[in-house]
């Protein structure tokens, strides 16, 4: 009986603890917006995801003990992330492309590739992840490392560019009406093998 | 307040064949073995930490260290052999053997335990230290891996219970386990279709549009899809509302077989018109571990048995 007790209250713990993610998920989605609840849903969810996160012992420090067991524990239990895929709207997609400038003014275009289509996914997700990322910092060394990899396959370039751009999907209509993808630029970055650090040259 | 308790308990604790934790752990075996292979060529790529990836795997570490310093990681694999000599890349090597093997294991049921562990084990590492380039599939991996390794195994139809004649040591437990995973699939598909209903487009079907056709997630001509467009609205609605709904009807006897087909024809469909076929195994391995067996005459006739009875 004892041991039917402690499988009840670690049930009781875990599924606390999922549904409090999914609920801070949900609340943030709201309060990024655009969804089809009334404007004035955004602040009050802000406030309300504000204290799911202090729950969830976001607001503590980095070293708190408490935060670093409840962060490992939703890590290693796969529970740490919500299961809004694809909503409230599907967005758009990202598109990074490599401009590799060779001696005597040669210029060549390359895409990040892989060999199978289930590390394609993988790599959409990251390119996902430079998009929407915050931090331009972050952003310009994802670039970077993804520009040194298409380096090393190319030993004689000289410089690389790279441009990162955004996938506008077309409405239905639009493309009964002949409207294909459309690309917005969005960012480039500079790389040199005797200067590495990237050059931000739009934003 | 003594009855509601019973009630709760019973309902936790009910009595039940292994069948659902067998459909598991063969599902998880292909997943994991599926998983494996299907990144073979681009896993030191992906993975590596050296220089030599994609991106530096160093970076999703250092990034989750932040967040904790106890998830598990490939790092921590690489800085262990590093005093004997092993280079990154025969580490990531041996690590993806390992999983492909740990995935076999689950399939034939040999070492049950261990191969759950270490599935789960190789797994999380892999998506953990591949932070910027997991999605989906790694989290529903994780989860059914982790419950896979706390439930009694092994069960009837392993190699280790028929040849290494080896039993669950609680038994009592396949009850226990099974409502985990039927509750937690619940809180799943709820959240999944509350954030779905919340936009637009799946409610007009753009999203549906839009998902086929966005990159790498079009497989099919869009100048096909065009031709369908009235079906979008209609296949919109019908995600939103079947996921809202699953917490709902997939308990009560008389809906549970169409909610169950449902969703596996949604997840099939999926896999199918957007290429998602581990995303579309993993959740139907999940869903028919959970819900399947209740479905089957089997279960029926044999709910009554506790398997330490049938041991016995």
């Amino acid at each position: 009986m004892r041991q039917k007790y402690v499988c009840v209250a670690w049930l009781f713990l875990h599924f606390l603890l999922i549904i409090s993610v999914s609920c801070r998920e949900t609340l943030r989605l709201i309060a990024q917006g655009p969804t089809i609840l009334p404007s004035s849903f955004k602040s009050y969810s802000q406030e309300a995801e504000t204290t799911v996160s202090i729950a969830l012992g976001q607001h503590l420090s980095a070293s708190n003990h408490v935060r670093q067991t409840l962060a490992t524990y939703l890590h290693i239990s796969g529970i740490e992330a919500s299961y809004g895929y694809f909503a409230p709207n599907v967005p758009g997609s990202y598109k990074l492309v490599f401009e590799l400038h060779y001696r005597h003014g040669r210029v060549e275009y390359e895409l990040p590739s892989v060999s199978s289509a289930a590390a394609a996914f993988r790599i959409a997700g990251l390119l996902d992840n430079i998009g929407r990322t915050r931090s331009d910092a972050l952003r310009e060394h994802l670039v970077k490392m993804m520009a040194q990899s298409i380096w090393r396959e190319h030993a004689d370039v000289e410089t690389v560019r790279a441009i990162f751009g955004s996938i506008g999907l077309p409405s239905v209509r639009d493309f009964e009406h002949g409207k294909r993808e459309s690309y917005e630029f969005l960012y480039a970055y500079d790389f040199s093998l005797q200067n590495e650090s990237p050059k931000p040259n739009d934003h | 307040m003594q009855g509601l308790r019973e009630r709760l308990l019973g309902f936790l604790f009910q009595d039940g064949t292994d069948q659902w934790l067998a459909i598991l752990r063969v599902g998880l075996g292909f997943q994991v073995t599926f998983y494996s292979f299907s990144l073979r060529s681009d896993w030191n790529y992906l993975l590596s930490g050296a220089g030599n990836g994609v991106v530096s795997r160093n970076l999703a570490e250092a990034l989750l260290s932040v967040e904790s310093h106890f998830v598990p990681r490939l790092g921590w694999l690489v800085t262990l052999a590093a005093p004997t000599g092993l280079s990154e890349e025969t580490v990531l090597s041996i690590a993806w053997g390992c999983l492909l093997v740990a995935g076999c294991g689950l399939l034939v049921g040999l070492a049950c335990r261990f191969s759950a562990i270490l599935a789960w084990f190789l797994q999380i590492c892999t998506a953990k230290s591949g932070g910027f380039v997991s999605y989906g599939v790694d989290n529903f991996m994780t989860i059914g891996l982790f419950y896979l390794m706390l439930s009694p195994l092994p069960d009837r139809f392993s190699l280790d219970w028929r040849i290494r004649n080896l039993r669950p040591k609680h038994p009592q437990l396949l009850g226990f386990w099974r409502r985990v995973l039927q509750l937690h699939l619940c809180v799943i598909y709820f959240f999944s279709g509350l954030t779905k209903c919340l936009g637009s487009g799946w409610w007009n079907g753009s999203s549906v549009w839009r998902a086929l056709i966005r990159p790498p997630f079009n497989v099919i001509d869009p100048e096909i899809l065009v031709r369908w467009n009235y079906v979008f609205p209609v296949a919109g609605i019908f995600v939103c509302l079947l996921e809202i709904t699953y917490p709902f009807f997939i308990w009560n006897s008389q809906t549970r077989k169409i909610w169950l087909v449902c969703i596996c024809v949604m997840h099939v469909g999926i896999g199918v018109t957007m290429g998602m076929y581990l995303f579309a195994l993993i959740m139907i391995v999940l869903n028919v571990a959970a819900f399947g067996p209740a479905l089957s005459r089997m279960e029926r006739c044999t709910a009554s048995l506790q398997p330490h009875k049938a041991v016995s």
